[in-house]
């Protein structure tokens, strides 16, 4: 995972040809087998939603718009879930490589829900993030843990 | 997460939103803090600093203790698991489902 600073970014290179990742990504099935039920239908500006059960901390609704369909390259749909995150952009380009795809996935917006989103960026970024949660608030999960077995 | 949770959550992160309240969060995680040494840091002025732990005494990330005539604060880290767990799942949740599509790509490709 890389951190922008606007939310997050994953490169995967997949052993297939872009038409095939683009079919994945844009039929309603297919994106049901791989990521999660949903009513999509590939159309700018259709709105529709995934639904997947819900479990601790997530009611597993996201409501979604297609934003851009640029075909074979570029799909970016809005994705909204549960509080605090707040309306965000997820946005999957192809990149034929040579030994197959290069899907590039950023999930951005985060700065545009205000201190509490921002939140989210900073603690997923690398200031604030490496030295308390990477570091000391492990140390003193770890220390917590420790003394509610003792 | 039940509705108070995820309210409670919410506070969290907006008490967190703050870079000196998250300074502040970083100096207690050495260990207890007398007031005085939390505000030395700091180019704002001791009773903004009394704000921004009340902020955080509020939420529970914090709690603070009177020893003689000086305050003493205390991290309580449990109130940032919260976030910390709501973060971790939704990362997962992309790495989960880019190896799931390369399986759905690998069917596909087989028929």
């Amino acid at each position: 995972m890389t951190v922008t600073d606007d939310g997050i970014v994953h490169e995967v290179v997949y052993p297939h040809p872009v038409g095939r990742v683009w079919a994945a990504l844009t039929d309603s099935e297919a994106l049901a087998d791989w990521l999660m039920p949903n009513d999509f239908e590939p159309r700018v500006g259709h709105r529709f939603t995934f639904r997947a059960e819900s479990h601790a901390g997530w009611s597993g609704i996201v409501r979604c718009q297609v934003l851009e369909l640029a075909e074979p390259r570029r799909v970016a749909l809005s994705w909204e879930g549960d509080p605090p995150m707040p309306l965000t952009i997820v946005t999957f380009t192809l990149e034929p490589v040579e030994d197959g795809t290069r899907l590039r996935l950023e999930h951005t917006g985060f700065a545009a829900g205000g201190p509490p989103a921002l939140t989210v960026r900073d603690l997923l970024g690398q200031g604030w993030g490496s030295k308390l949660l990477r570091h000391s608030l492990p140390a003193l999960l770890d220390r917590m843990a420790a003394r509610e077995r003792g | 997460m039940t509705r108070t949770a995820q309210h409670a959550t919410e506070d969290v992160f907006t008490a967190i939103a703050h870079p000196v309240r998250r300074r502040l969060l970083d100096l207690l995680a050495e260990g207890e803090q007398p007031v005085n040494r939390l505000a030395t840091p700091f180019e704002v002025s001791r009773p903004a600093i009394s704000q921004h732990l009340r902020v955080l005494l509020q939420v529970g990330l914090v709690s603070e203790r009177r020893s003689g005539r000086e305050r003493r604060y205390r991290l309580h880290p449990d109130r940032l698991r919260d976030v910390r767990d709501w973060l971790a799942t939704y990362d997962r949740f992309w790495q989960e489902r880019l190896t799931a599509l390369g399986a759905h790509l690998d069917e596909e490709s087989r028929q």
